[in-house]
């Protein structure tokens, strides 16, 4: 068994390297005590001298450790903590090579830990519970894709449960909104989950009060109860132990609350309120059920390749059975986590997108490997002494290594560290808005799985910027390298470096006007003040009327009570409007900075008949607004040409419409809009009627406004279509509520305690401050531009300081030739510009290519900037690479002008 | 005193020399090179430290194998002990220096005669 007996040892002697060490010292000191002492018994010397000579008889004591080292193969790693310490050190000395290199390193790694986090949690196969990757989905969908397919799910879901033997704990839930009603509390509106009892099983989480839902709560006629989550007990009922029992009311239905989940659980997606879902196939036809979605468990020891075997089998039985409803129908089956994506080329294309992410830490990381290399490079003659004295080429480029992972290891550190504060950032946004849509696993984190990650890149960046130089500058011969300490380079900076140089400098011109055009943007949404008058004390309230949820083919929008809810909005309002403090109530289809896109088409010239007009499509950045007369003057919406709406714009047949000064630049070309007419594009729906039937008419446009106040572009410039509310046809409708005499928190109160006594299942899905909400749509797209301008600058930074290094290097090594040539009596100025002149045409190609790329991603990209706007920004551009480069030519070669020639000569 | 004998001459046989000795009893590294010194009468002086190397090459060979234990006076050593491999190998080697011992003293007979 000697080979196990080796191998142990070598393990041991590898990997316990601590161990080794202080073993190595324990062996050696008891070896010298023993020595001593035995010197002392033996010969009667004095302790001092007897220590003196066991070392003497020892011999050297470091030699051995030495030798000790190196036939553990680890001696290397004996040197490595001196290696970080002179990595340190060197850092500390070159500090603008130090803050460039971790300020572009972080920049990306920043971005690949927040790529890799949102994919990581984004692409999860499993839930956070016990076995959560065994939870599956299981979806019908339309091969034709003319459903979704989710209306046959309920009347499958019987055939599922009987046939489909590897998946346990089947069922079903959908998603309901509610009020909900707790004691004297002003109403909130939330998602009620309506699920099998099935889903508590499956998820084996048990609740902290009570039980959780049982199949008999499923039979219809049972009593309505409701199992709630722990942050409602907890803010809403105060936490206490007597809950269960408590009767709560969810819009208009009163339920008895019969258990509390713990802390963290929110499945199906992110709720807090769960009831039983009571759908009875029987009342439904087959495909035209409500929508809900199908959940199991993967029985024991089946795998997901089983259930899709079973499932497709089943399936194409149900397609002969029911041809009608289940011709197109083709079941799928999938990790319950991963339901949420749509499908598996998603998946794969958020793989690919990482990667991408990923790349331009290699980008980033080559730019540093440049300055570090022309850092190395001056470092020519240092390398050639230790290789002179005994270092192996190894053993150089390992100190360069651990030298680089000094740099990228504090750039990866810095980059958590801001990944952490973007997460915070972002989640914040998500919480105030739309929470309970994303599913509650999905989040972003700072995981040890995005520390590995970031771990990752910084190895990979300090092999690219440690050892690609490192063994580039080794490779000489220790005698050249010899000589470069005494004066002369022999390393050579040759085409790979001009052509570095040449995309350094193009890669910089592409991307700055990204940098200036979004930093420019940001300056401004940062100054912004959004609480312009007209805006200032507006509160938006979108109200939802309960509807019949157990209806075939159920939807909110189609199912919802219109003449119901026509009614009880009409009558809030009149309300609000008879409340002190003088309330003010405007109505509209959209939030003003929230609106829906639209495709129309415009007739160029006016004319009275049809056929023969001249047809614009304007698409993309249209979006239009159903509003009501006083919209305009409320929110201090200036006129600009003909009229706003009057009171004969809404009666039934007007076609008036209004549209914005946006509206006017963009498709009028800046022209006279009054008159001319436009229409909604074919295929759409008519904004103007709840239906999709019959020819579309034309509106014809009356008047021009003015963009709205208080918002920015893209969103300030975007133009707009107004056409006249008809209350009656549009679900839901938006509140704009105005009190003199109140805050719009107090305001946004009232509006619910007024709500409460007209009709408990009206809910609001947003209520908030215009303000707030404006603000909203410009945060994400801050922290966005951030990020861009973050990436772009750091580009930029990198390259400038990629070409000074460069430049200087170059200028350097030709210090003899400069040297000699004054000395021969040529004029400065020449021999300046003979140095110059290559470089300046090495920086004029760059531009040129960098140039020639900007106008090509600038229209990729569908930038909208004037061509003015673009040379401008070029030139700048332009001149910044010429200020940088010569800036880095400059210096050294003033310096090797005032060379005395005899100097250089002697030197050689 | 004899004289010292040169340290290539041992290290060649120090390897040897360890495992000789431990195929007596287990022993620590000063143990060791105080046994070597003792049954050479002095004329085997290695040089102390440079036995630590060859212990730990011959621990990696699978020869030897070590452990902590504790001396007579109650301190804490590392017993280095033969394998079965070690003895095998001792025994071949041990074959070998005395074939090629021969061979030398026939040699160095002959040129003396």
């Amino acid at each position: 068994m000697s080979w196990a007996h080796g191998a142990a040892a070598r393990l041991r002697l590898l990997f316990g390297r601590p161990s080794a060490e202080s073993r190595m010292e324990r062996e050696f000191r008891f070896h010298i005590e023993m020595e001593t002492e035995r010197l002392v018994r033996e010969q009667e010397l004095e302790p001092g001298e007897a220590r003196r000579q066991a070392l003497v008889l020892f011999g050297g004591v470091e030699q051995h450790r030495e030798a000790l080292r190196d036939g553990r193969g680890t001696a290397w790693l004996g040197g490595l903590s001196l290696d970080f310490k002179l990595g340190l050190r060197m850092l500390a000395r070159t500090p603008g090579l130090t803050l460039v290199g971790v300020l572009g390193m972080s920049v990306a790694v920043t971005i690949g830990a927040l790529a890799f986090a949102a994919v990581d949690t984004v692409t999860s196969k499993a839930l956070p519970i016990p076995e959560g990757d065994r939870v599956v989905s299981i979806q019908n969908v339309d091969a034709l894709e003319i459903d979704n397919g989710r209306g046959t799910h309920l009347h499958d879901l019987a055939d599922w449960r009987q046939n489909l033997r590897v998946v346990e704990d089947l069922g079903a839930w959908r998603s309901v909104n509610r009020n909900l009603v707790v004691g004297e509390f002003i109403p909130e509106a939330v998602r009620v989950a309506e699920m099998s009892a099935s889903g508590f099983r499956l998820t084996r989480v048990a609740p902290v009060l009570g039980r959780y839902l049982s199949d008999g709560d499923e039979a219809v006629g049972a009593p309505a109860v409701v199992v709630i989550g722990y942050d409602l007990w907890q803010n809403r009922l105060g936490g206490h132990g007597n809950v269960v029992g408590r009767t709560v009311q969810l819009g208009i239905v009163p339920h008895t609350i019969v258990g509390v989940m713990p802390r963290g659980f929110a499945f199906p997606v992110n709720n807090k309120v769960w009831t039983a879902l009571r759908l009875d196939p029987l009342t439904y036809e087959r495909g035209k059920a409500p929508h809900v979605e199908v959940f199991g468990r993967l029985a024991p020891g089946a795998s997901l390749a089983d259930a899709r075997l079973q499932l497709t089998a089943i399936g194409q039985r149900l397609t002969t059975a029911y041809p009608q409803s289940h011709e197109h129908i083709r079941p799928r089956i999938q990790h319950y986590a991963r339901s949420f994506l749509d499908g598996p080329q998603l998946t794969w294309q958020l793989h690919l997108g990482q990667l991408v992410v990923s790349l331009l830490l290699v980008v980033i990381g080559t730019n540093v490997a440049v300055l570090v290399y022309a850092r190395t490079a001056s470092r020519a003659g240092e390398i050639a002494i230790r290789t002179a004295l005994g270092a192996s080429r190894r053993r150089v480029v390992m100190q360069l290594f651990a030298e680089a992972l000094v740099l990228s290891g504090v750039a990866s550190v810095v980059g958590i560290v801001a990944a952490r504060f973007v997460f915070r950032q972002v989640d914040a946004m998500i919480r105030q808005s739309g929470a309970d849509q994303i599913p509650y696993w999905m989040r972003l984190e700072i995981t040890p799985a995005v520390v590995l990650y970031a771990a990752g890149l910084a190895l990979v960046a300090a092999v690219i910027i440690g050892i690609i130089p490192g063994l580039k500058a080794t490779r000489h011969r220790v005698a050249a390298n010899l000589k470069e300490h005494s004066g002369n380079a022999s390393m050579r900076l040759g085409r790979t470096w001009t052509a570095l140089l040449v995309t350094q400098v193009a890669v910089s011109v592409a991307a700055l006007p990204f940098a200036v055009s979004g930093g420019e943007r940001w300056v401004r949404l940062m100054l912004l003040d959004r609480d312009t008058p007209a805006t200032e004390a507006f509160v938006i309230a979108t109200p939802h009327l309960d509807a019949d949820a157990a209806a075939p083919g159920f939807r909110e929008r189609d199912n919802a009570p219109r003449a119901r809810y026509t009614a009880r909005v009409a009558e809030l309002a009149s309300r609000l409007e008879a409340e002190p403090g003088d309330f003010h109530v405007i109505l509209m289809s959209r939030t003003p900075s929230d609106e829906s896109y639209l495709e129309v088409d415009i007739e160029q010239v006016p004319t009275t008949s049809a056929s023969d007009t001249a047809i614009t499509r304007a698409n993309g950045a249209l979006v239009y607004n159903r509003v009501a007369e006083r919209y305009f003057t409320s929110f201090d919406v200036r006129q600009l040409s003909g009229r706003v709406f009057t009171a004969g714009d809404f009666v039934p047949g007007s076609r008036a419409a209004v549209v914005n000064r946006s509206f006017v630049r963009l498709f009028l070309g800046g022209g006279n809009a009054l008159g001319r007419r436009v229409r909604p594009a074919a295929q759409q729906p008519d904004p103007g009627t709840a239906a999709a039937a019959g020819p579309t008419l034309w509106w014809e446009i009356v008047g021009v406004v003015d963009d709205f106040p208080g918002l920015i572009a893209p969103d300030a410039l975007r133009p707009k279509l107004y056409l006249p509310l008809d209350p009656a046809e549009t679900y839901p409708l938006t509140l704009a509520v105005r009190a003199a005499n109140l805050a719009p928190t107090a305001t946004a109160e009232r509006i619910r305690e007024i709500t409460m006594t007209i009709d408990p299942g009206m809910r609001f899905a947003t209520i908030r401050r215009l303000a707030d909400i404006m603000e909203d749509g410009v945060k994400l797209e801050r922290l966005a531009i951030l990020g861009l301008v973050a990436v772009t600058l750091s580009v930029v930074l990198l390259s400038a300081a990629g070409i000074y290094a460069l430049m200087s290097f170059t200028i350097a090594r030709r210090r003899r030739e400069i040297g000699i040539r004054s000395a021969l009596g040529a004029r400065p100025a020449r021999v300046l510009a003979g140095v110059l002149s290559r470089a300046m045409r090495q920086i004029g190609v760059g531009i040129g290519i960098g140039v020639a790329g900007t106008g090509v991603v600038f229209r990729l990209a569908g930038q909208t900037a004037s061509t003015a706007e673009l040379v401008m920004i070029l030139l700048l551009m332009a001149g910044m690479m010429v200020i940088v480069g010569l800036a880095a030519t400059i210096g050294p070669a003033r310096r090797a002008l005032r060379v005395q020639p005899s100097e250089v000569l002697k030197s050689e | 005193m004899a004289s010292r004998p040169q340290p290539d001459t041992l290290r060649g046989s120090l390897d040897l020399l360890v495992l000789k000795t431990l195929s007596l009893a287990p022993m620590h590294g000063w143990g060791i090179s105080r046994r070597i010194q003792q049954l050479s009468e002095g004329v085997l002086d290695v040089n102390q430290g440079s036995l630590y190397p060859a212990l730990q090459r011959l621990e990696k060979e699978g020869l030897i194998t070590s452990d902590w234990g504790t001396t007579d006076n109650n301190r804490q050593a590392r017993y280095y002990r033969l394998t079965a491999s070690g003895r095998r190998s001792l025994r071949d080697e041990l074959e070998s220096w005395r074939r090629f011992a021969v061979g030398l003293e026939a040699v160095l007979q002959a040129a003396e005669s």
